[in-house]
């Protein structure tokens, strides 16, 4: 049990270096990286078993490594972290069922690095250790962007990394800071997350010390202004990169914003306040409007996903039980829905080479099932009642209305705005005349059906009956909420 | 007696070596391969008889009754014994490929290898001025002629001139500096004249202070700090690859070495008086050095301009220094590991390649590498990905221990200045990883040739990442809290007595 982290971190890694090392044939690469995908799936599985909703951080794990400033190899996972963890796990053998018949090996051995990168930084709990996964997962997405993309692949690879690693050097030069502060207030070193936790630091400083870790996580969500990158990334990815980066990796964006953020800074946070909600209105608006305009289909559910992302970061800001809920809950509908769909996107490029709405149109008459499961996932992505994405988006509206009545109002037209992109995209690609790219359009077959119903199951069933889920996360949502209050105490 | 010639071996091997070579040179017998041998084993058996030599716990000084303490021996000065001695052996094992495709070649070549490395050698050992000086210039007349080995070659022989006019004008300084401080203590050994600073006010110091500010000139000049720079990138790259590597990875850590020791023993007491003047080189260094590699087209160059930032970085350790960091010598010593390392293997590959071909290797060239050549592709990438300060390469630790230290030492603004120029070194490196794998190959694959070069490239490659990540909890085996702790004992024995 002490390991079982240690190995669902690494379990894919190792799998990579041993099929690198002996240069296997592509089948038994295949097979290798299928197997430690499944049996990473099960240890989650036994985790979510194990895991005490009330029992905060568990599965700790504690080894030396550099013992000369007490960097750590620390690594825990809770209510938060948890529903990150089982994303991935449940992703990435959906991926692999999606490559299947992929031919270039390059893609599996990178798809096996981003697993161990991704799960690491979910789990770790020391900074330095953080920081080094938070970098590693980039080298992944860089090289499958850059080798097997699409338009301007290479630029945009170069892009969407300059820009992260100018987010984390920021968060590098605090990471160095706090450390050093622990240092001079107690005579040690330490990274540790709840050490540094427990570190006063006078206002000036903090600020510019939050500075340093919103930049990073406010590029990888991303939120307004900081988004250049993600229309060019997200449209020249490979779709299993293009679902890593909407699934997870802007996930990873909010997420550190939660465990470090509030970690780290829950007094300074509260004066980054109203810069954030800002930006994450404008954000809503913005990238809705951009979606409702833009012709390409992965570009427009990259707008779509920042919307959504700028929903679930104000959810986390506004820093109530309903927010937070709502953040947490949608946060993993949100990963599940938009794998869904940039899957659907991946298959229709497959099949038509092209992403384009003005090329499509009709599938709904060649192929049924298809259009099903596409009209399905995108209504969940909008946030259809009954689907996981509705409960997410509910209950980050209330939070939103409980801060204030204007905020709520401007968030509530987060599912007003999506509605329209998505019936309108929706009525111009599967309905209305076939052209000549949807003529000869093969429904999904029997491998496809497979990849998607776990995905298609997850969303109804947590759309159903949220009241299954809610319970897992809520005990240590109320009580870490409760602390944040009481630091931040009369501020408020 | 016995026991001091023993403790001075090591050199003395080099030095019969370079003198065996030269005799060997004109041989018809022993064509280059051998004497090739015959110079990585002078070097072998220098290196395994300094390695139980560190770790000693005093310091000693060879012959003190002759020469008085010129000579010391220290933990400090055996590591990086260990590491020229190393240096060099990787620069001629790695490219027997490369002086076997080059027609002029000769066995002179091997033999001013060895006497630049007695040099070095000499130089971290000195533990006054004078014998600095000499071994400084031995050290650098030996690379001149290198730098112009290929004496047909326009562009080798200009840099070779430039290399030699420049650097014997500032070799002046050093000797002028010398002078100065002479004529204010009266002596040129560091340990008397380190008393004599700290026994005397600021008022009695000028000469001293002028004379170390001249000393520091002839530094900058040698590690490439701007504006001190214009030589670096045009002999970089008129060089011979091996003898690029050779600099780079080398006998910069030479300087660094002698700068260290002087710095830290004999100004020790009134080296805050340099801490502006530094804060300002490093400033413009880094960002000068960052706009040259920037510039460049081909990946030679790029390097070369890149050294120049590397330069900067362990340029913001020495001022933290003077600011009473405690941290940042060992910081320095572990980043010239990581750098040593990583740039072996950087220079290693690309002259691995230029053995096989005659191109410029600009970056272009590079397109579609990782499909003719996977492994290689990788190791330069891990390279590269060390020398930007990537987490999980040694070379993220390196800045690690660096920004530390100038936080340690209150300086914010600097440490932040070497993030911002880390940050924009991950394009310039990251451009060569972007063109060996994002591009089709027009060839086939290549076989690997498993041979010592690309053996050796490995375990270099190994090494920066073990250094990055290795834990320390597999016995026997140092993980990267051993890289520290080495770093941590040669500094602690500069303060000995």
């Amino acid at each position: 049990m002490q390991h079982i982290l240690s190995n669902i971190i690494f379990l894919p890694l190792v799998a990579a270096l041993l099929l690198g090392v002996f240069r296997t044939p592509l089948h038994w690469l295949r097979l290798g990286a299928v197997t430690a995908s499944l049996i990473v799936l099960a240890l989650v599985g036994v985790v979510i078993f194990y895991f005490d909703p009330s029992g905060g951080m568990q599965f700790l794990r504690v080894a030396p490594w550099i013992q000369n400033y007490g960097i750590t190899y620390y690594v825990g996972v809770d209510a938060i972290s948890l529903v990150i963890l089982a994303l991935i796990a449940l992703l990435m053998p959906i991926l692999y069922l999606y490559i299947w018949k992929e031919e270039r090996k390059g893609y599996w051995y990178n798809m096996l690095m981003l697993q161990t990168g991704v799960t690491g930084a979910v789990l770790s709990l020391d900074l330095v250790l953080f920081y080094l996964f938070w970098e590693t997962m980039l080298l992944p997405i860089f090289i499958m962007i850059g080798r097997y993309g699409n338009g301007l692949y290479q630029y945009n690879a170069m892009k969407i990394v300059l820009m992260t690693i100018l987010g984390s050097m920021s968060m590098l030069f605090s990471i160095l800071y706090l450390g050093y502060g622990y240092f001079e207030a107690t005579g040690s070193w330490s990274f540790a997350l709840n050490d540094l936790a427990r570190l006063h630091l006078d206002a000036q400083t903090s600020i510019w010390l939050a500075a340093g870790f919103l930049l990073a996580f406010a590029i990888k969500i991303p939120l307004v202004g900081f988004h250049t990158w993600m229309a060019p990334a997200y449209g020249s990815s490979p779709t299993p990169t293009v679902v890593i980066l909407s699934a997870i990796m802007a996930k990873l964006g909010v997420y550190g914003l939660w465990r470090f953020g509030y970690g780290l800074f829950e007094n300074t946070l509260v004066s980054y306040a109203p810069t954030i909600v800002t930006l994450a209105i404008i954000g809503l608006l913005y990238y809705a409007i951009h979606a409702v305009m833009e012709p390409n289909l992965r570009r427009m559910f990259a707008y779509s996903s920042g919307s959504h992302l700028s929903l679930i970061a104000l959810g986390i800001i506004v820093t109530n039980i309903y927010g937070w809920g709502g953040s947490l809950y949608f946060i993993a509908t949100h990963a599940l829905a938009s794998a869904g769909i940039f899957l659907m996107i991946g298959l229709l490029f497959k099949r038509t080479r092209s992403v384009t709405i003005f090329d499509l149109g009709g599938i709904a008459a060649v192929a049924p099932r298809f259009a099903f499961f596409f009209a399905f996932f995108a209504l969940s992505v909008a946030g259809l009642p009954g689907t996981g994405g509705f409960v997410g988006e509910l209950l980050i509206i209330i939070g939103a209305f409980k801060a204030d009545l204007w905020i709520g109002v401007l968030t509530a037209t987060t599912m007003l705005s999506a509605m329209l992109y998505i019936f309108w995209m929706l009525q111009r690609t599967i309905f209305g005349q076939a052209g000549s790219c949807t003529e000869t359009f093969e429904d999904l077959d029997g491998r496809e059906m497979v990849m998607l119903l776990p995905l298609m199951l997850l969303l109804l069933i947590t759309g159903i009956a949220p009241s299954l889920f809610i319970p897992l996360g809520e005990p240590q949502l109320t009580a870490s909420l409760a602390e944040v209050m009481k630091a931040i105490g009369g501020l408020q | 007696m016995i026991h001091e010639l023993l403790l001075i071996l090591p050199m003395a091997i080099i030095v019969i070596g370079a003198f065996v070579l030269m005799l060997l040179s004109r041989s018809r017998v022993v064509d280059l391969n051998r004497l090739n041998l015959v110079a990585v084993f002078f070097l072998g058996i220098s290196f395994l008889l300094e390695l139980p030599q560190f770790g000693r716990e005093a310091v000693l000084f060879s012959f003190p009754d002759i020469f008085g303490r010129m000579y010391i021996l220290d933990n400090f000065a055996t590591l990086f014994d260990l590491m020229f001695t190393a240096g060099a052996m990787m620069t001629l094992l790695i490219n027997t490929d490369y002086f076997k495709s080059r027609k002029y070649y000769n066995g002179e070549y091997f033999a001013l290898i060895l006497f630049s490395v007695f040099g070095m050698m000499t130089l971290v050992h000195a533990n006054e001025l004078i014998t600095a000086f000499i071994a400084l210039e031995i050290a650098s007349l030996s690379i001149y002629a290198l730098v112009g080995y290929h004496k047909k070659n326009k562009i080798s022989s200009e840099a070779m001139m430039k290399y030699l006019v420049l650097g014997s004008m500032t070799g002046a300084f050093f000797v002028l500096g010398t002078a100065l401080i002479y004529g204010a203590t009266g002596s040129t050994n560091l340990g008397d004249i380190s008393t004599f600073i700290a026994s005397h006010g600021r008022e009695d110091l000028t000469l001293v202070i002028v004379g170390g500010t001249f000393i520091m000139v002839t530094i900058m000049f040698k590690i490439g700090a701007v504006p001190f720079h214009s030589w670096v990138v045009d002999v970089y790259h008129g060089a011979p690859y091996p003898v690029t590597m050779f600099m780079a990875s080398t006998f910069k850590i030479a300087i660094f070495a002698i700068a260290l020791r002087i710095y830290l023993i004999e100004f020790a007491s009134i080296s805050n008086i340099w801490t502006p003047m530094l804060q300002v080189l490093t400033i413009i260094t880094l960002i000068g050095g960052s706009l040259i590699a920037i510039s460049q087209s081909t990946v030679k160059r790029m390097l070369a301009g890149s050294s120049i930032v590397h330069s900067g970085y362990m340029l913001i350790a020495i001022s933290s220094i003077g600011l009473g960091s405690e941290m940042a010598a060992p910081a320095i010593m572990f980043y010239l590991i990581a750098y040593f390392l990583s740039a072996v293997g950087a220079f290693g590959i690309l002259s691995f390649i230029a053995s096989q071909s005659r191109k410029q290797m600009t970056y272009e060239d590079f397109k579609g590498f990782a499909e003719r050549r996977p492994y290689m592709a990788l190791m330069m990438a891990v390279f590269m990905l060390s020398l930007s300060g990537f987490p999980s390469t040694i070379g993220f630790l390196g800045k690690f221990y660096i920004f530390t230290a100038a936080i340690e030492s209150g300086q914010i603004l600097l440490a932040g200045l070497g993030i911002l120029t880390a940050f924009i070194s991950v394009y310039y490196y990251f451009k060569l990883v972007a063109m060996m794998y994002f591009y089709p190959s027009n060839q086939e694959e290549k076989k690997l040739k498993i041979n010592l070069s690309s053996g050796l490239i490995a375990l270099m490659a190994l090494l920066v990442i073990w250094g990055g990540i290795g834990t320390s909890l597999i016995p026997f085996v140092p993980g990267v809290d051993g890289f520290i702790d080495i770093a941590k004992q040669a500094i602690g024995s500069l303060y000995l007595k």
